[in-house]
């Protein structure tokens, strides 16, 4: 009797997995299919490797120096010109990628974690545990994001972890929602029973059972935090809360509410066209992921 | 849906259509000016900032007023009779005051007409500031100045009530007319004093009237009249019906006597003063290139396509008949160390990171190179300022920063902790913060730069938890003792000595000087303190910066000055060029 | 179960959650605004003056008290005077709420309307070259940031091509309306995006129900199904969407109101925000939390009405 109790689940579990990586496989080769997709994908790895290549200093690694006079308009030499200090603007705006994919990063991650272990303990133990949690995140969305963010960095102070753990910390509601909706779902289904019979941790349940079967969620959350997240970034520093002592492509934006009306538009340009490359690259493959790994929406 | 899409095209159709109905037809004489902060409210005690105590300006007069067209800096009788007579030891002043000076109407009054203006007043007004339960935010003006006025404040301090029937020795009302101010130590500075908006004429009645709303309904004496103070971004006067008589300057310093067209005619000149509150500078340069604001500052980055150096401005600007006024400010910029902290007790380290900053490339970078590099505290233009002095250790001078820096102990930076360096938030305090690290960077000194919200940085000051911060300071009034106050030892933090600086041989100078009227004397012991300063570089100096300021050609009587509080009354528009010039734009 | 009695419970559970935006509010800003001493007495402030004004504003009370003040004015809207222009905060609100919502009603109408009837043209034209085009403009459309469209537009639509006022603002209709037009537009661009792609997901999640197929068999012509049935059966969670947006208008707009001279409520909240001025930004967060805990019952509410599928619990 025992015996075969093992084997049900056994089998049940194996299906599951065959099920998911199937899922997994089609939504591949979905994202394949879709030029758009790849495309963006390529850009994403592109804009990450400037990233670590300009953490390490390969490339851009001079962006303080002054190549030419301040303020001198695009050029041979200098594409998009020179700031105030006759810094390039594009060695800035590469710099600058380092400073918007780390805040897209560590922003997307934290409010993933959080989330993610939120969303499934409400979603699993249900009850008073559950109740807390919605209450929490209810309360906590009632709250205008931008008012947290302001409150949050006078707590934390000034650089760039207070950048990540504010724009992190306000970002968690909708995916921890999405997540505690799927796994109240998946909870009653017959392998996490059969799981339950042979004697499954919680923990172990949730972790190797019910959060496999919801990750395609966290994904698609995590590539539409991540470009909002860059986007914050310029309000922040437009509210001087922002990133300091390094180019970011906020920082630029700022700059320009100043230099514009001088005739100064090439640091706009060159951060905005940054960052709309980006950010588009990151919403159409947050759609294409979208389309591809949920299964409520395959077939449309 | 088909019909409200209709409603919502309709709707649109009306957004597009009226903006081209409006049309301006009108003869009145309009000023059209643009401040960049909210104004905190039109309260004479509270206008601590410049831009609120320009505005209280406009409604409230003091006894006395700077000439509009003299310089230097010249006091006259406003709303006194005459300049004070003075006791022999100098600690009595006393006034007449203008007779038949009428309060604007309000309801506050009996039958809503404005009473007359009497000594009284001044009295009440000046207790006022010292009124221990309004926290006055201009009382360090009068602090410990006047005999009878603290005792005063104290002894209400803890009581539930403040009586201002209580006779203060120090602030009388001889008669209707005459008022009597006796100092408790001796203040050369008293009569400006009488010229800053803290010490303007409020009426009684209305402040008891409107009680704690008295901020928003301003009732003075003055050329304009506001009924009603709102939070609004447009802020509109009206010329005072009932304004005594009160006539342009019959007489002018070389440099304005093309002005004296208007002499003698009843002021003000102008029947509106619209002030627009806009914070961002992209619409105030915008605004003023269209005619939509009479004058401005010129923001920093607009400067390169407004003024040729050297040259004055742009003929893009000449042609449209904007004009171009500069004048050197009364002001320093710098980079203060807090000396509470052991590390900057070492004075080499000091004059290694002074040495390091280069002020000619902040001039040029932030001042568009029309500023002076300061070599020491007090700004020319004032007794107290080295003509030709050359502080040793003012930047650029690399060699010697770094022998400097290598003395202090501190060879290429080693053993250096990293320094922050707080700034206020605005884009171009960190563009100069990133400035400053650059520059310290160069010796191997490595800087931090941090931004703060104005209040937030006052307050690390206040708590000692800066290292080095970049500020400015504007004077108060045209005497060296204001910008010397802010090196001197008990002043320190929570006072105005921010850095928190304590030299005993610069307070015992400060101590004999702040006691003594102007005087060679005066200006000898202030010139030494000056050098003082420079050389124990108690701050890292920055600038004396001068400011530019366009106006347009319809404008008339511009001037530009530190203390024109009371300005707008003089200045004049003329319609029929403004017509024309406005096509041109 | 009966309507009101879920409207009831439904309101009951506002209570708690509106007990803890205060207390996560409090928690925030009085852990943060500390002292407003040195803001309020300027720079020559003595030690003296400082513990009269804490005692007078009631900031050497213990915390629980406080906490209890907050609340309250969660419901009197008594917030007390602001920090840096001693002005009753509820007048700033009374105020400040009209200018702002003269920008955000428009907009979000004109959006609204705007992207309603591009979703169904786009569904309408699903999988075509309009379809994916509309979509790629609506996403590229929102990967710039808000300070590029203000600071281009403004500089270009108002300044060089002298489409629309540079900024200001006049109270009364229509004084305000020269004002608001270019402000509108870069709020409609700002809101488009999002809108329509979550329209366009809604109308498509209907065009593959089982009655849009039932309704093709039967023969009717695509677009009696498309504005007869989909739009009918799409709108309940268009209202949702809608609906829970309109408290939202009223703090306006940060950035657009700043830059444009808007006196309304989202300019005095960034003027808070850079002097520090927490009772105000306080207030602003109560405020802005109420008007959402409203909302989202009046939501739940309309939600149950119109769609009697979902269960009374």
């Amino acid at each position: 009797m025992e015996n075969a109790q093992v084997v049900t689940a056994n089998n049940i579990k194996e299906k599951n997995e065959q099920k998911s990586k199937s899922l997994w496989r089609h939504a591949f080769e979905t994202l394949m299919k879709d030029k758009m997709a790849v495309m963006a994908i390529v850009i994403f790895i592109v804009y990450s490797i400037i990233a670590l290549l300009t953490s390490v200093d390969i490339i851009a690694g001079d962006w303080a120096k002054e190549v030419g006079a301040s303020y001198s308009p695009p050029s041979a030499e200098n594409w998009f010109g020179t700031d105030i200090f006759g810094r390039s603007v594009v060695a800035k705006t590469l710099k600058g990628t380092q400073v918007a994919m780390s805040i897209g990063l560590f922003t997307a991650s934290i409010s993933a974690v959080i989330g993610i272990i939120l969303g499934s303990i409400a979603g699993y133990y249900g009850g008073k545990v559950d109740e807390i949690i919605v209450w929490f995140y209810t309360t906590f969305s009632s709250i205008p994001g931008i008012m947290l963010l302001v409150a949050i960095t006078f707590i934390l102070g000034k650089g760039l972890v207070a950048v990540y753990l504010a724009l992190g910390l306000t970002s968690w509601v909708s995916l921890c929602r999405l997540i505690r909706g799927e796994v109240i779902r998946h909870k009653d289904r017959e392998y996490v029973h059969a799981a339950t019979a042979i004697g499954g941790k919680d923990f172990r349940k949730l972790f190797k059972h019910i959060l496999p079967n919801v990750l395609h969620i966290v994904i698609i959350n995590f590539s539409l935090q991540f470009q909002v997240a860059i986007k914050s970034e310029v309000i922040l520093s437009y509210l001087g809360l922002g990133v300091q002592g390094r180019p970011s492509w906020g920082t630029m934006i700022d700059d320009a509410k100043l230099e514009l009306a001088r005739g100064v538009w090439w640091q706009l340009a060159a951060a905005t066209f940054a960052m709309f490359v980006i950010v588009l690259a990151l919403n159409i493959l947050g759609d294409a992921l979208r389309d591809a790994l949920d299964p409520k929406l395959k077939g449309k | 849906m088909k019909k409200m899409i209709t409603i919502l095209l309709s709707f649109g159709l009306v957004l597009g259509l009226t903006s081209c109905t409006k049309k301006e037809v009108s003869n009145e004489k309009v000023l059209n000016l643009a401040v960049s902060a909210k104004i905190k409210g039109m309260d004479p005690i509270y206008a601590n900032d410049l831009y609120s105590s320009n505005e209280v300006a406009r409604v409230y007069e003091g006894l006395l007023e700077y000439h509009y067209l003299k310089r230097p800096y010249t006091l006259v009788p406003n709303l006194a009779e005459a300049l004070p007579t003075v006791s022999d030891d100098g600690m009595t002043y006393t006034f007449k005051i203008k007779q038949g000076v009428k309060f604007h109407d309000d309801k506050a009054f009996p039958n809503a007409k404005g009473r007359e203006l009497t000594a009284e007043d001044f009295v009440y007004s000046i207790k006022r500031l010292a009124d221990p339960k309004l926290q006055a935010l201009g009382w360090w003006l009068l602090d410990g100045k006047i005999k009878g006025l603290n005792e005063w404040r104290d002894k209400y301090g803890d009581q539930p009530k403040v009586d201002y029937t209580e006779e203060v020795e120090g602030l009388k009302a001889i008669d209707r007319y005459t008022l009597q101010f006796t100092l408790a130590k001796p203040f050369p500075q008293f009569l400006y004093a009488l010229a800053m908006p803290f010490t303007f004429a409020v009426a009684k009645e209305v402040v008891e009237h409107y009680g704690s709303e008295f901020i928003n309904h301003p009732v003075g004496t003055g050329p304009f009249v506001l009924p009603e103070f709102k939070q609004t971004n447009k802020i509109v006067y009206t010329k005072n019906p009932t304004f005594r008589k009160k006539t342009f300057p019959t007489e002018a310093s070389e440099e304005f006597k093309s002005m004296l067209t208007d002499a003698g005619k009843q002021l003000p000149l102008v029947d509106k003063v619209i002030v627009n509150i806009l914070v961002e500078s992209q619409p105030r340069w915008l605004n003023f290139q269209k005619g939509k604001i009479d004058y401005i500052g010129i923001p920093k980055d607009n400067f390169d396509s407004a003024v040729i150096p050297g040259k004055g401005i742009t003929d893009d600007l000449k042609a449209k008949g904007i004009n171009l006024t500069v004048t050197p400010s009364l002001d320093v910029t710098y980079t203060a160390f807090n000396h509470d902290n052991k590390l900057f007790a070492n004075e080499k380290l000091r004059q290694a990171m002074s040495a390091a900053f280069d002020p000619y490339t902040a001039n040029k970078l932030f001042y568009n190179d029309t500023a002076l590099p300061a070599q020491s505290v007090v700004p020319p233009g004032i007794a107290g300022h080295i003509d030709g002095y050359k502080n040793p250790f003012i930047g650029p001078n690399l060699e010697l920063a770094k022998k400097l820096l290598a003395e202090a102990g501190f060879a290429d930076g080693k053993g250096l902790p990293e320094i922050t360096y707080d700034c206020p938030s605005s884009t171009i305090s960190r563009q100069i913060g990133e400035f400053f690290k650059q520059q310290m960077a160069k010796i191997g000194v490595n800087i931090k730069v941090v931004q703060n919200p104005w209040p937030e940085l006052q307050k690390k000051i206040k708590n000692r938890t800066v290292m080095l911060y970049g500020i400015a300071w504007g004077a108060d009034y045209p005497d060296a003792e204001n910008f010397l106050q802010l090196l001197y030892g008990p002043n320190k933090s929570p006072g105005a000595n921010g850095s928190g600086y304590n030299n005993e041989e610069f307070n015992k100078l400060y101590k004999t000087a702040a006691v003594l009227q102007d005087s060679p004397e005066r200006t000898a012991l202030y010139e030494k303190m000056n050098r003082i300063a420079a050389e124990k570089v108690p701050w890292i100096f920055g600038v004396h910066r001068q400011s530019y300021v366009l106006f347009h050609s319809w404008v008339k009587n511009y001037i530009n000055a530190d203390f024109n509080a009371g300005q707008a009354q003089y200045l004049n528009v003329d319609i029929t060029a403004k017509q024309e010039a406005i096509k041109k734009l | 179960m009966n309507i009101w009695v879920y409207v009831l419970r439904r309101l009951l559970y506002v209570v708690p959650i509106l007990l803890g935006v205060c207390l996560i509010i409090f928690v925030l800003f009085n852990v943060v605004a500390g002292d407003p001493t040195h803001l309020l007495l300027g720079k020559h402030a003595t030690a003296k003056q400082m513990a009269e004004l804490r005692h007078e504003l009631g900031l050497d009370r213990p915390w629980f008290f406080q906490y209890l003040d907050l609340v309250k004015s969660a419901f009197t809207f008594d917030f007390g005077r602001s920090w840096s222009t001693k002005q009753t905060i509820s007048s700033m609100i009374s105020e400040g709420a009209i200018p702002s919502l003269t920008l955000t009603i428009p907009g979000f109408v004109l959006t609204t309307v705007f992207s309603v009837s591009l979703s169904l043209l786009v569904a309408f034209y699903r999988g075509s070259f309009f379809d994916r085009f509309s979509v790629f403009i609506c996403v590229g459309l929102m990967s710039i940031s808000s300070l590029a469209y203000i600071l281009f537009g403004q500089w270009f639509f108002a300044y060089y091509l002298g489409w629309f006022e540079i900024s200001g603002y006049d109270s009364g209709f229509p004084n305000w309306v020269p004002y608001v037009q270019l402000p509108v537009l870069i709020w409609i661009i700002l809101s488009i995006g999002p809108d329509l792609r979550f329209f366009r997901t809604i109308m498509l999640d209907e065009v593959y129900q089982d009655y849009v197929r039932t309704a093709r068999s039967k023969g009717l012509g695509e677009k009696v199904i498309l504005f007869k049935h989909v739009l009918k059966n799409a709108m309940i969670p268009i209202i949702t969407y809608v609906v829970i947006q309109i408290p939202f208008l009223i703090l306006g707009a940060l950035l657009i109101e700043s830059f444009f001279g808007i006196p309304g409520l989202g300019g005095i909240t960034l003027n808070a925000i850079n002097s520090s001025d927490f009772p105000v930004i306080r207030a602003m967060t109560v405020l802005s939390a109420v008007a959402y805990i409203i909302f989202s019952v009046i939501t739940d509410v309309l939600y149950t009405i119109v769609d009697p599928r979902v269960r009374l619990k």
